[in-house]
């Protein structure tokens, strides 16, 4: 009868589905299902193992035990002569099916569902058995469809135990082999707002890949199956966010969380008591992201394109691109008036350093990334050798611009101090070294961007890198290429030398800055050298004005052009590569351990996500954090103050930066006494936003 | 300002789709306004005072089939209309997918299975549903007279699609409604939706 009615309902549902279809009317049969065993034969009071097979139409699948947010999982009754028994399925690691806003867990193609079946003692060897059973399942693509199968399989009962089935005998050890294994790792479950968190342990976690680890539950109302699970790593496992179903609803929990967690290929049944998470299932950060992945479709790649842009255009105006700003100026300066073709030229030049330089940056962090290094935005600042060399080379701008030497005869071969060539070249490594020192300001746009853009292929993040450099030498290149705005320009005459010598000034502070950022790296013995390495380039740069104003009265200066150049290479050599030595430890240093102790005490937490090559987190520390208001207010309201110091390469912090979004600093974060997610405040800090933010976060 | 607005931008972006405040339990059920099977503006607004069933359906989903085809809906239906209960009837089925519903179409099929509710909402956009975070055909939610979420989830407690399956079930939210009438708190106030998967567009 069920049979029947299940027949005719499938018919009914074939033909209204018909349409869609397309496929011969009348049949319903989606999956060809069939019993297999793993053995040949099956002895008296023996137990084997019967599969039941479904081959399933391609793009249709069908359910594990756990469906997820629709469909019903596969089911079996048998028919079975008297004193034989049959197990439950052993259900293998399904796969995630995601439909539109919803996920299903399944399976596609060819599935193999195992059971135990168990001879009596008192089966008669030589007699064949019939093992019967009906199988119902849900098959579905875009629609579903409930079919019915019924399913035999005949076996002789062999008087010993019978050799493996050549074809399904291997194919179903191969099942069980990669079931999920119960008893291997340790579970605890907590709830945090509207989440649930799930830390795993256990040696078999040790040393995993635990990229793309995630928890398949038993029940369907544990999780929210559609949300993704952002994984942590710890070095005894991992712990998972997930998104808290139905049974948590109304500040219930359920009594466990049981089911698949699905690892670096392996599968492992887990059963999650309530309980505070052990800290070696943290600490570690997410996994570092496949590059080839796709996914992250949370920001298009146009958007981001176009956010990447706009951050572009608005890195000009950060703090620490005024001393590249002094460059620009004084390059387009030596051009106002006529000389419009080549500015065009020199202008384009420009832009290519930057969007070159970009890509190039991409390119590089694209790679070391893919080399599994633990890195973000501005990690080219975080290398001492580059500090001190970017110093020095800062120090010979400035002396250049003092009228100390001369690199070509005009204004505009200031950026030649890289190419050591004007014109053309000269342009392009102004553009180059305006990137290289404006990277690391990450604007407030190039957050969202950018971490996207290093969790994607590498195809999607060259675009918005590109993007980017485009971004940030167009209003340049807009000056250059419109005549309107260039012969707008004052006309060169006395004035420039006049400009240029004030221009030196900024480039001063800019090696002055880097030699500090230098300190806060290496250490006060790397500071002197740098300070010897600058006297150097000093003297070098006095001796080949000396030598330029020789060669101008007609001598022949190519000793005092090579001591020049000698001691140049002896100051950057020198000064270059410094070693890397501990920073001094803050009163309150930022780790996961310390934020979560603070919070297990009820305190609001403000932790600041900083770098001293970060300008903006500077200018934010002192005109908004430093400030008597917020002294007060993170008095008034207990507040913990910790600082993420990310100066150097942290693999914690990166992490930490990367599950908020960002890929650079700086980050602000606001936990409120009672709980729940951290506020991120804005890139831009004024005290009043740090004060209500207190304020908010002690209610 | 500008940059707070462009932060704004990005995050709704990011966030486009999801919808940010889905119905919780003892909750102001979310506001919408959608045009029913006769082309008029129905509101959920518009009944304040009246408790409100939200139905999500599809008429081609073996799931809605088990009851529509067993009469076990549209006896619910009839009975608390009788009683005052307003019935809303939501398809959130995209164009050109299962169970889409046009006015005509909607109003035939009413017509077909002596459907008995108040009025059919077509979402073929899915906006309701995303905003109700609607899972399945059918997923049910219960709306008390103070306009408060008081039931959400399956019709009843057998997710399978066999009608054999009707017998003995627990049917949650006829029990749920008369958990409403007689003041008492609703004993099961929230259950795993099941059925088929809502064909919402893909938008997102």
């Amino acid at each position: 009868m069920r049979f029947l009615a299940g027949l005719l309902s499938s018919l009914a549902l074939a033909m209204l589905a018909a349409p869609a279809l397309a496929q011969a009317p009348g049949t319903t049969h989606h999956v060809q299902a069939s019993l297999v065993a793993d053995a040949a034969g099956v002895a008296p009071g023996q137990t084997i193992h019967v599969a039941l097979r479904q081959v399933i139409e391609p793009h249709w699948h069908t359910y594990w035990r756990n469906s997820g947010d629709s469909g019903e999982p596969t089911e079996i009754k048998w028919d079975l002569p008297g004193g034989w028994e049959a197990g439950g399925f052993v259900w293998p690691t399904p796969r995630k099916l995601p439909v539109g806003p919803l996920m299903n867990y399944g399976y596609e193609g060819e599935v193999l569902l195992p059971m135990t079946v168990t001879a009596p003692a008192g089966a008669t060897p030589g007699q064949p058995v019939t093992l019967k059973a009906k199988a119902r399942f849900l098959v579905c693509a875009e629609i579903c469809v409930p079919e019915d199968a019924d399913v035999t399989l005949s076996l002789p009962v062999t008087p010993g135990p019978a050799a493996a089935d050549p074809k399904w005998g291997p194919k179903i050890a191969q099942v069980l082999a990669d079931a999920p294994k119960p008893g291997l790792l340790n579970a605890v479950f907590q709830p945090k707002g509207p989440n649930v968190a799930l830390a795993v342990t256990g040696t078999a976690l040790k040393g995993a890949d635990l990229a793309g680890a995630y928890f398949y539950p038993f029940a369907a109302t544990v999780i929210d199956h559609a949300k993704p699970e952002p994984i942590e790593r710890g070095p005894d496992g991992l712990t998972l966010t997930l998104a808290s179903g139905y049974d948590f609803q109304g500040g219930k929990q359920p009594a466990s969380l049981t089911g698949v967690l699905a690892v670096g290929g392996k599968a492992y049944e887990i059963a999650a008591a309530p309980g505070v998470p052990p800290p070696g299932a943290s600490g570690l950060g997410p996994p570092p992201a496949p590059v080839a992945a796709g996914g992250g479709t949370d920001l298009g790649l146009a958007a981001a394109a176009a956010f990447a842009f706009l951050g572009g255009l608005i890195l000009n105006l950060m703090p620490c691109v005024f001393p590249i700003l002094a460059m620009k100026a004084a390059s387009l300066a030596g051009h106002g008036g006529g000389q419009r073709a080549e500015a065009r030229r020199q202008g384009l030049a420009f832009g290519l350093g930057a969007v070159a330089t970009f890509v190039a940056l991409a390119a590089a962090l694209i790679a070391l990334k893919a080399a599994g290094s633990a890195i973000g935005w501005g990690f080219q600042l975080q290398s001492p050798p580059v500090v001190a060399t970017l110093a020095l080379l800062m120090l010979a701008v400035a002396l250049n611009l003092s009228g100390l030497f001369e690199v070509g005869t005009s204004l505009q071969g200031v950026g030649s101090g890289l190419a050591g060539r004007g014109g053309m070249a000269g342009a392009f490594f102004t553009g180059v070294l305006a990137v290289v020192v404006a990277a690391p300001c990450t604007a407030p746009f190039m957050g969202p961007a950018l971490g996207w853009a290093l969790t994607q292929p590498a195809a999607a993040a060259l675009v918005v890198f590109t993007a980017l450099g485009v971004g940030f030498a167009a209003p340049f290149v807009a000056v250059a290429e419109i005549p309107g705005l260039l012969s707008r320009l004052p006309r060169p005459g006395p004035w420039m030398e006049v400009f240029r010598k004030a221009l030196a000034f900024p480039m001063y502070g800019a090696a002055a800055w880097l030699a500090w950022v230098l300190a806060q790296q290496a250490g006060p013995e790397d500071l002197a050298k740098l300070f010897a390495g600058a006297v150097l380039v000093g003297l070098a740069a006095w001796l080949l004005g000396l030598s330029q104003r020789r060669a101008a009265a007609g001598g022949k200066p190519v000793i005092l052009s090579a001591a020049a150049v000698l001691l140049v290479a002896f100051a950057v050599a020198g000064a270059a590569w410094p070693q890397a030595k501990a920073g001094e430890i803050a009163s309150e240093p930022y780790s996961p351990a310390r934020l979560a102790e603070l919070r297990g005490q009820g305190r609001p937490v403000f932790v600041n996500y900083t770098a001293a090559w970060c300008v903006s987190c500077q200018v934010n520390d002192r005109v908004a954090i430093s400030t008597h208001a917020v002294e007060s207010a993170f008095a008034r309201h207990k507040v913990a103050y910790l600082k993420a110091d990310w100066t150097k390469r942290d693999a914690t912090i990166a992490a930490e930066l990367a599950s908020h979004g960002r890929a650079g600093v700086p980050l602000y974060l606001v936990y409120g006494k009672s709980g729940g997610d951290g506020v991120i405040l804005p890139s831009i800090l004024t005290p009043d936003i740090v004060v209500k933010a207190v304020e908010a976060a002690d209610k | 300002m500008i940059v707070r607005t462009l932060l704004a931008a990005t995050a709704v972006a990011a966030l486009a789709g999801s919808a940010a405040a889905l119905p919780q339990l003892g909750q102001p059920a979310p506001a919408f306004t959608a045009t029913d099977a006769a082309g008029k503006q129905v509101s959920l607004s518009q009944f304040a005072g009246k408790t409100v069933v939200l139905e999500w359906t599809n008429s081609g989903c073996p799931y809605v089939g088990k009851h529509y085809e067993s009469g076990t809906m549209q006896s619910l239906q009839k009975k608390e209309t009788a009683d005052g209960v307003v019935w809303l009837t939501v398809s959130s089925s995209a164009p050109n997918t299962q169970g889409y519903f046009t006015g005509p179409t909607a109003r035939a099929w009413a017509a077909k299975e002596h459907w008995g509710g108040t009025a059919i909402l077509l979402d073929s956009a899915g906006k309701v549903g995303r905003q109700y975070g609607a899972k399945n055909t059918p997923h049910m939610f219960v709306i008390d007279k103070a306009g408060k979420v008081a039931y959400m989830g399956g019709i009843d407690d057998r997710p399978y699609s066999d009608p054999e399956s009707l017998k003995g079930a627990k049917p949650y939210v006829a029990l749920a409604l008369a958990d409403l009438k007689a003041g008492r708190p609703v004993a099961t106030p929230v259950s795993q939706p099941y059925g088929c998967s809502v064909k919402y567009n893909s938008a997102d």
